[in-house]
């Protein structure tokens, strides 16, 4: 049984801040729970789904992000608790439902988790959220610490069902993945019964159909939603997740919300300056509470605003310190928009530290100099910079080794539309450097569709687009389906590798099973490429002389969409973990290392981890422990020098 | 000289449009391959130096450097190059009538040369459909398969390094002039390799005005006429001046003005007609489309002849001073027009790595003046 169920008295565990979130909503009777995979937000769905069976509860990993809010949105309006999770980008697939959903309204309680990624770490953009909150006009609650993810997310579906709306809880990734001893609540009873009521009148919010708006009469329905967000504003007011420490006129006051709280309580700490700097934590960061916050600004005349990712809480506040001016005076306003925190990046309490040191004039040195030559010279023995790769193994890394060779040998300056998923990195040296262009799921094809219809404008290159299986089903299908109709010659190679692999090897539509593990319908991508009409060839990625032979032919075709599906699974999926195909060797004799005639292709440009070069021989070799045994290599040696056994 | 190596070799060449596709550089290693008549880089090489650009015709060529290498003479820009002897030939009575190009001369010398075991292997140019094909030859046979001329640019030498690769020696070569300079190259050792042997027992030149890039030439050609019922094509000697396409059923002609817009741009900086750098050199005989013309450049080149013709392979006659006359006045027509697009172009001497050729000026000014009065017979 897992710890996220324990009940009992004064129980308290240690949990990643998506656990946390998890043992709320279970605290507070959800019932359904969707997503789509996207880091830092993946283990909200996957621990959801360890103790689906236990509480009586749906989950889903929907095909995107929109579905899963409407999947999540069925299950508020049949008066059930729901949850849907995602991270930053998530929520910008899933807006236009919100927008409109915001405005329907909710019964059951419902939350949009979404986990930001400052930095973009795991991500090709540094999205932010919480502006989400204040377009879509609905309440945002910001987490600040791993009891607190608790604690709100099991208070805010009371706040949902008391306004009948969608309240958004944001978290970020250094609290949904970092760890914190949370203090668990009792779980109530199992029991739930669904039933959609809609005989009632058009706008009656119980019993009424959900419509999200009558055309043309927009009052009874985004004014009812602004009296929502009035309500919750009331309610923000005296709101316990809201809290101050520190003297009752500071000379400079924190604002700040989120983990960042955690960082700025570490800096005043850190530099003794629990006499002079206040700390007003918000957790209720749209709306904003106007009376907590003019009361807090009229206490000082200095105000740092330490928040992730964009300057939002920052220029909100100042919206009202703007409002209250002959009441509070003036104040100077220190943040990311004055250069004293970074605009761009994630922030880290050493960063937070040294902006309070400067504006307090409290010395403060984050790094001494020797220490800091020290730690690079041993990084740079011990750790050297690596750029980023795919695993021994990949098939991904096959696919566009023979995707650069057929571009090549096709000579006419054709190019790659680049996806998201671990084959995203193919812009990169990972991939030969192939795709140029990078976006957001499934704009590869989207982008391809129309480069394929420059012709009549003198454009004679050859366009490719990658996407993945889960892509596909995601949101390249719509652009699969505008280049066929409108008969863009572009060839779309599909990576399939069984899986959402980047994200954690989840299951998307393809799959034969479900989040549960339990057997579902697999759908049949080839099928459905060819359904809607596309010329579809199939190949295994390892097969790099097969692959390169059909896309050099697929690149000639110049009319139609041609869809060109390498099946090969990820090297860490379940069914080939494990288990080496082959055993391979390098023949020191035949290698022919750094010299004319090889210049270290396997090592210099394939560079599966796999293989070393070894600097004193001059000679490369395969280290059996990082070897998978996928048997590529030995096809890429000019030498025959890399042998290949089959295991029995 | 200094040498480069494959960066320079694709900045120079391939990017700049002056690959002729000879195949020289592939199946060194796995970095250059060519495909449906295009040679490019499928990864970028970082070595400084390499036989790639060393061996490469387009570049960095020293035809006197060369001259000096397979002649003992220098290099002094006559129109036939360096040669022993000049004759009009076609195939003799111990080689079977078939299909020939012309007088089949050099299916007769090459058939010879590996039945005497004079060759072990013998490095020719087949075809698929239409694209052309490197093909390594061991039996006699065989030979007749791979006759009758390809004229799109072919990546012969790749079955040559590839050959070479796998251990053959005493290998034949039939190579245009761009391709003879670049085994010239190869035999010259550039990098200086001390376990390097002289791969080749022969290089058999053929005369060459221009090739044809084949993917426009098959993109015309497909526009035509059903490809698979293409059985030959011929460009046959001056006066005529069209190509000529045999169909299964019947022929088709199109005037060579039309055809001259696939020659692609590398054949315009290219000084060599008669494929100087080879052992003996072939081509058609104006005026007499079953006979060959037949030029002997060095004495490996005579003995076979001289045993070709012994032995009833092949049958020699003297060339008439007219057809010498036209000939000589062809070539340096080229010669001149080659250098002179090579100057215009930046690429006659200059900038080290980059330079199509380097000449002295006063080659160059006798190549200039068209100087076919120039002997250049030496036996």
């Amino acid at each position: 049984m897992s710890f996220l169920i324990d009940e009992g008295k004064h129980i308290q565990h240690l949990l990643m801040g998506n656990e946390a979130i998890v043992r709320g909503a279970l605290e507070a009777g959800v019932n359904v729970a969707t997503g789509y995979p996207g880091t830092p937000s993946s283990e909200v769905i996957e621990a959801f789904s360890k103790v689906a069976r236990e509480r009586n509860l749906y989950v889903e990993w929907s095909t995107n992000e929109k579905v899963a809010s409407e999947v999540a949105a069925a299950a508020s309006f049949a008066g059930l608790r729901s949850m849907c999770v995602m991270k930053q980008n998530g929520v910008n697939v899933a807006s236009d439902f919100l927008l409109h959903l915001a405005s329907s309204g909710t019964r059951g309680g419902m939350l949009l988790v979404t986990c930001d990624d400052p930095g973009a770490l795991s991500s090709v953009n540094e999205g932010e959220s919480r502006l989400f909150a204040r377009l879509l006009e609905i309440p945002l609650l910001e987490p600040g610490d791993f009891q607190d993810a608790k604690d709100i997310v099991r208070w805010a579906y009371d706040l949902s069902e008391k306004i009948g709306n969608i309240v958004m809880i944001r978290s970020v990734t250094r609290l949904s993945h970092a760890s914190g001893n949370v203090r668990f609540g009792p779980l109530p009873d199992t029991a739930a019964r669904a039933k959609f009521a809609y005989h009632g009148p058009l706008l009656d919010p119980v019993t009424g159909p959900v419509i999200s708006m009558i055309p043309a009469l927009p009052a009874p329905t985004h004014g009812r939603q602004q009296e929502k967000l009035k309500l919750a504003e009331e309610m923000f007011e005296t709101c316990s997740f809201n809290n101050y420490t520190g003297p009752l006129e500071p000379e400079l006051l924190i604002i700040t919300s989120s983990i960042c709280s955690l960082y700025s309580r570490e800096a005043v700490d850190v530099l003794g300056l629990a006499q002079r700097v206040g700390v007003l934590k918000l957790a209720t960061t749209w709306p904003l509470p106007r009376k907590l916050l003019k009361k807090h600004l009229a206490s000082t005349k200095s105000v740092l605003f330490v928040e992730e990712v964009a300057p939002t809480l920052e220029d909100h506040v100042k919206v009202i310190a703007a409002e209250s001016m002959s009441e509070i005076g003036v104040t100077t306003f220190y943040g990311k928009k004055s250069g004293h925190l970074p605009s761009v990046g994630e922030l880290n309490p050493d960063l937070v530290i040294s902006a309070l040191a400067r504006l307090c004039d409290v010395p403060y040195q984050s790094v001494p100099p020797a220490f800091a030559r020290k730690v690079q010279g041993l990084a740079d023995r011990y750790a050297p910079v690596r750029g980023i790769m795919f695993c021994p193994g990949c098939p991904h890394r096959a696919s566009f080794w023979s995707i650069t060779s057929a571009l090549q040998l096709d000579a006419r300056q054709g190019f790659v539309c680049g996806d998201i998923g671990c084959y995203a990195l193919a812009a990169f040296p990972a991939g030969f450097s192939t795709n140029k262009t990078l976006h957001s799921m499934g704009s590869g094809s989207g982008i391809a569709s129309g480069f394929g219809k420059l012709r009549q404008f003198g454009m004679d290159q050859p366009v490719v687009a990658v996407c993945g299986d889960s892509t596909f089903f995601h949101a390249a299908m719509p652009a699969l389906a505008n280049a066929i109709h409108h008969r863009s010659p572009f060839t779309l190679v599909l990576l399939d590798n069984r899986g959402t692999a980047m994200t954690g090897f989840q299951p998307h539509p393809g799959s034969p099973t479900d989040v549960l593990g339990d057997t579902a319908p697999a759908l049949d991508i080839e099928k459905i490429c060819v359904s809607m009409g596309a010329k579809v060839e199939v190949s295994d990625p390892f097969d790099l002389e097969k692959t390169r032979r059909t896309l050099n032919r697929l690149l000639e075709n110049a009319e139609g969409a041609k869809v060109l599906i390498l099946r090969q699974a990820c090297a860490l999926s379940p069914e080939r973990r494990a288990k080496k195909k082959y055993e391979i060797a390098v023949d020191e004799d035949r290698c022919r290392g750094e010299s004319c005639g090889c210049n270290r292709i396997c090592t210099r440009i394939f560079g599966c981890p796999g293989l070393i070069w070894d600097r004193e021989k001059k000679v490369s070799r395969i280290d059996d422990i990082i070897c998978t045994g996928c048997g590529v290599c030995p096809d890429i040696c000019p030498a025959g020098a890399i042998i290949k056994k089959e295991v029995c | 000289m200094k040498h480069f190596g494959a960066s320079k070799l694709v900045d120079s060449v391939i990017q700049a449009g002056l690959c002729c596709g000879c195949g020289a550089c592939i199946n060194l290693c796995p970095y250059f391959q060519s495909y449906r008549g295009k040679t490019a880089a499928l990864f970028p090489c970082s070595l400084e130096t390499g036989r790639c650009f060393a061996y490469c015709p387009k570049v960095e060529l020293d035809p006197d450097g060369l001259s000096r290498f397979l002649f003992n003479k220098p290099y002094d820009g006559s129109p036939l190059g360096a040669f022993r002897s000049i004759h009009i030939s076609r195939a003799g009575a111990k080689v079977k009538k078939r299909a020939f190009q012309s007088g089949g001369t050099v299916s007769a010398l090459i058939y010879f040369a590996l039945r005497s075991k004079r060759m072990r292997g013998a490095v020719l140019t087949g075809r698929h459909g239409l694209l052309p094909v490197p093909s390594l030859v061991t039996r006699p046979a065989d030979v007749f398969l791979r006759s009758l001329s390809k004229y799109a640019a072919a990546p012969t030498l790749a079955a040559l390094n590839e050959a070479i690769a796998e251990g053959y020696g005493d290998l034949g070569v039939v190579a245009t002039p761009c391709q003879a300079a670049a085994v010239a190259q190869m035999r010259s050792n550039p990098m200086n390799d001390p376990s390097f042997k002289d791969p080749t027992a022969l290089v058999v030149g053929l005369f060459c005005t221009w090739a044809l890039d084949f993917r426009r030439f098959e993109a015309f050609l497909a526009e035509k006429m059903s490809l698979p019922e293409i059985v030959k094509i011929d460009i046959p000697p001056p006066p005529a001046s069209v190509l000529e396409v045999y169909l299964k059923e019947g022929k088709r002609e199109f005037p060579l003005d039309e055809i001259r817009s696939f020659v692609p741009e590398a054949c315009a900086y290219c000084p060599d007609m008669t494929a100087e750098f080879a052992d003996v050199s072939v081509g058609v005989l104006e005026g007499r489309p079953d006979m060959n013309t037949l030029i002997i450049r060095t004495e490996r080149g005579e003995e076979i002849v001289r045993e070709a013709r012994r032995l009833g392979y092949l049958e020699l006659d003297d060339l008439p001073d007219e057809n010498r006359d036209h000939l000589m006045g062809a070539a340096a027509n080229k010669k001149k027009r080659g250098i002179i697009r090579c100057r215009e172009a930046g690429r006659l001497n200059g900038e080290e790595g980059k330079a199509c050729l380097r000449l002295s000026a006063e080659t160059t000014e006798r190549i200039l003046k068209n100087g076919k009065e120039t002997s250049s017979c030496h036996s």
